[in-house]
């Protein structure tokens, strides 16, 4: 699985260049990947949603536990999320709308549906199904259920689109036939 | 540094028998003794708003029940409310001329809660303040308030009348008289004046009931979600209401933060002083140890056994402008001399001071507690003293190796620099520790304190006195017997 491959970057997408991919990744359009994240397929493809944010030192991972025993299993990633600055992510599935703040871990053993917030530093490795619009926050990991789901941050997005390819190498986008 | 002196490996014992790390440490330098945040008096210099820093006096404080008016916490996690800016659609959208709405909400930026969250309505821009929660008993809560104020009032009349009644030899204008402020009141035909606080009210006792109010039947039938039901925390922050579901969460007003200064206890001089402006965070006094007594570091230990010797290596810190001489100790040697001290105070001193003084001084008087610490090992104490240059902040970035000519006993001293020294003590664990067990080290240090009080004309030489304290050193855990 480890074996170098292009990751299949769809047209809009913005996918900087100096960062660690591995296996089979797929970008949805309009998302924005920055410098030096980790992003790596080891059980399987990963394939992110449209208008995803991946931010510096944030690591996806697809590690999925030893006694799942499904062939090629895939960690779906739905659209319009937000990895901020080196959080961790093993959630092999991952609805819409959600944020996962810097320096929070997420285990392989995590269901998250749509917009979750998943507070900065917070830790969640038991199994469980995180119903929608829940917010773990603080140093206890205390959960409460939102009304909303989260806003999409167009105006950052906007800016990133700008501004990161004057200053960093961009991987090509695969024509579309 | 708080990584450097924050663990309690090496603590010093404090006046009151405490053992606190250098760091938590206070220093009079009236009466030479260390104390600690403990055994000093605290005193509430000013009160001020953390987040945005108003200085309120006492009394308006106290009005406003120590809170800011101003600033509002969130209800679910007790992080400062901010305020978002968000656009609003107007409510006829078929209307041409109407335009989207700005508004106001306040959102916490730890777990997003917001007051649109319990549906307090947005707020137009411009406008300031967020509505008052009202507490439904408020006037309820009043009235028994001031039934109490009443209670509290004619029991002191009734004190009072009790005193007068023994005091009958002193005898006052009114009464040698016989015209009493009533009297007089009478005689002049004016109606007598009654204090409204005397005058007896209607409260009427709460009645207790039969019936639970709440039916407790739906928590035994449908399963409880944990995330619409308040935690104790989020309950007692709003103690007029105490929801106990999430949808009765209100923003609470921030509590105020003190500034105080602390005072010795003995002597009544200040130990730590800050300045008044809640802007400042300099002090006006800090007599905190760490600048006035030397530190001691643990550089390295053996691995601690029954019956071997062990080197120890500390590092004996100067952090004062003069030379000062550290000499160690065995740990007795202090309470053979405090000893002393106390038989000195139970004598009754020749009273030369206002008698106020002295009352308040024997009031103050208080017997150190005993020193809660077991120590498990002998340290060798050394014969010589070490001298500990001033504090040179410049050597300290001064790398061309000086060479200092102290007559050292090499034994001892292992190593020097500017007012550094890390000498070498052995030490033996006793027999009966027990393996795994923490092993203590104890001893005295006594140290040449030069006061910094300004000196008066006469003598300009500043004085120098001896200052012991006791040090106590985890070392860590035993290993084994040799
Ligand atoms: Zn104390
Ligand atoms: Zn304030
Ligand atoms: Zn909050
Ligand atoms: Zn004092």
């Amino acid at each position: 699985m480890s074996s170098k491959q292009t990751p299949k970057i769809s047209s809009g997408a913005l996918v900087c260049g100096d960062n660690k991919m591995h296996g089979d990744i797929t970008f949805g359009t309009n998302s924005i990947v920055h410098p030096s994240c980790t992003i790596s397929a080891e059980s399987g493809p990963i394939i992110f949603g449209d208008t995803c944010i991946i931010e510096e030192q944030a690591k996806i991972i697809h590690r999925v536990p030893f006694y799942r025993t499904d062939k090629n299993p895939v960690m779906f990633i739905g659209s319009n999320n937000v990895f901020e600055i080196d959080c961790t992510v093993e959630a092999a599935k991952i609805g819409n709308n959600n944020i996962f703040e810097p320096k929070c871990f997420v285990g392989n053993k995590v269901t998250i549906t749509d917009g979750c917030v998943i507070g900065a530093g917070c830790v969640l490795t038991d199994e469980q199904v995180l119903p929608k619009n829940t917010i773990v926050h603080g140093s206890g990991c205390k959960q409460r259920e939102a009304l909303d789901q989260p806003n999409p941050q167009f105006g950052l997005m906007d800016t990133l689109m700008r501004l990161l390819p004057n200053y960093h190498h961009i991987r090509k986008p695969i024509k579309k036939p | 540094m708080a990584y450097i002196v924050e663990p309690d490996v090496v603590r010093y014992a404090c006046m009151c028998g405490l053992l606190k790390p250098i760091s938590r440490l206070y220093f009079c330098r009236h009466c030479l003794h260390l104390r600690c945040g403990f055994c000093v008096c605290h005193e509430v210099d000013s009160l001020f708003c953390g987040k945005c820093l108003e200085n309120l006096p006492s009394t308006e404080a106290k009005l406003k029940k120590n809170k800011c008016s101003n600033c509002l916490e969130c209800p679910s996690c007790h992080q400062q409310l901010s305020s978002k800016a968000a656009t609003v659609a107007p409510k006829n959208p078929e209307d041409p001329k109407a335009t989207p709405k700005k508004v106001i909400y306040l959102c916490c930026l730890n777990c997003r809660w917001t007051t649109r969250d319990v549906g307090i309505p947005d707020q137009e821009v411009g406008k300031s303040g967020w509505p008052e929660h009202e507490n439904v008993h408020t006037n309820r809560l009043n009235a028994i308030m001031n039934h109490y104020k009443k209670l509290v009032l004619k029991e002191k009349q009734q004190q009072m009348d009790k005193d007068k009644k023994q005091r009958k030899y002193t005898t006052s204008l009114a009464e040698r008289t016989g015209v009493t402020a009533s009297i007089l009141r009478k005689r002049l035909g004016m109606t007598e004046l009654k204090n409204p606080l005397l005058e007896a009210d209607d409260l009427k006792p709460a009645v207790a009931s039969k019936e639970i109010v709440d039916s407790i039947e739906h928590l035994l039938t449908t399963p409880i979600k944990l995330n619409d039901i308040t935690t104790i925390d989020q309950r007692l922050k709003l103690p007029d209401w105490q929801p106990t579901a999430v949808d009765k969460l209100y923003p609470v007003h921030k509590q105020l933060s003190v500034k105080r200064s602390l005072r010795c206890r003995s002597c009544e001089h200040n130990v730590s002083k800050p300045e008044y402006s809640p802007n400042s965070i300099k002090f006006k006094i800090q007599l905190f140890a760490y600048y006035h007594i030397p530190e001691i570091r643990i550089v390295t230990v053996e691995p601690l056994r029954i019956g071997k010797q062990c080197e120890l290596l500390i590092k004996l810190i100067n952090p004062t402008q003069h030379q000062t001489t550290i000499t160690i100790l065995p740990l007795e040697h202090l309470d053979a001399i405090q000893q002393e001290d106390t038989k000195v105070i139970e004598d009754p001193p020749e009273t030369k001071e206002p008698l106020s003084f002295q009352l308040l001084q024997s009031s103050l008087t208080s017997h150190p507690r005993q020193i809660n610490a077991k120590v498990g090992t002998d340290v060798s104490i050394p014969t010589s003293s070490i001298i500990l240059p001033a504090r040179d902040d410049a050597a300290e970035y001064d790398d061309t190796g000086e060479t200092q000519n102290f007559q050292d006993d090499p034994k001892l001293v292992v190593f020097r620099k500017s007012n550094k020294a890390v000498i070498k003590l052995l030490v033996a664990p006793m027999e009966n520790l027990e393996l795994g067990e923490e092993v203590i080290a104890g001893f005295t240090m006594q140290h040449v304190y030069t006061s910094t009080i300004a000196t008066t004309t006469e003598n300009k030489e500043p004085q120098k006195f001896d200052h012991k304290m006791k040090i106590y050193l985890t070392l860590g855990t035993l290993v084994g017997s040799q």
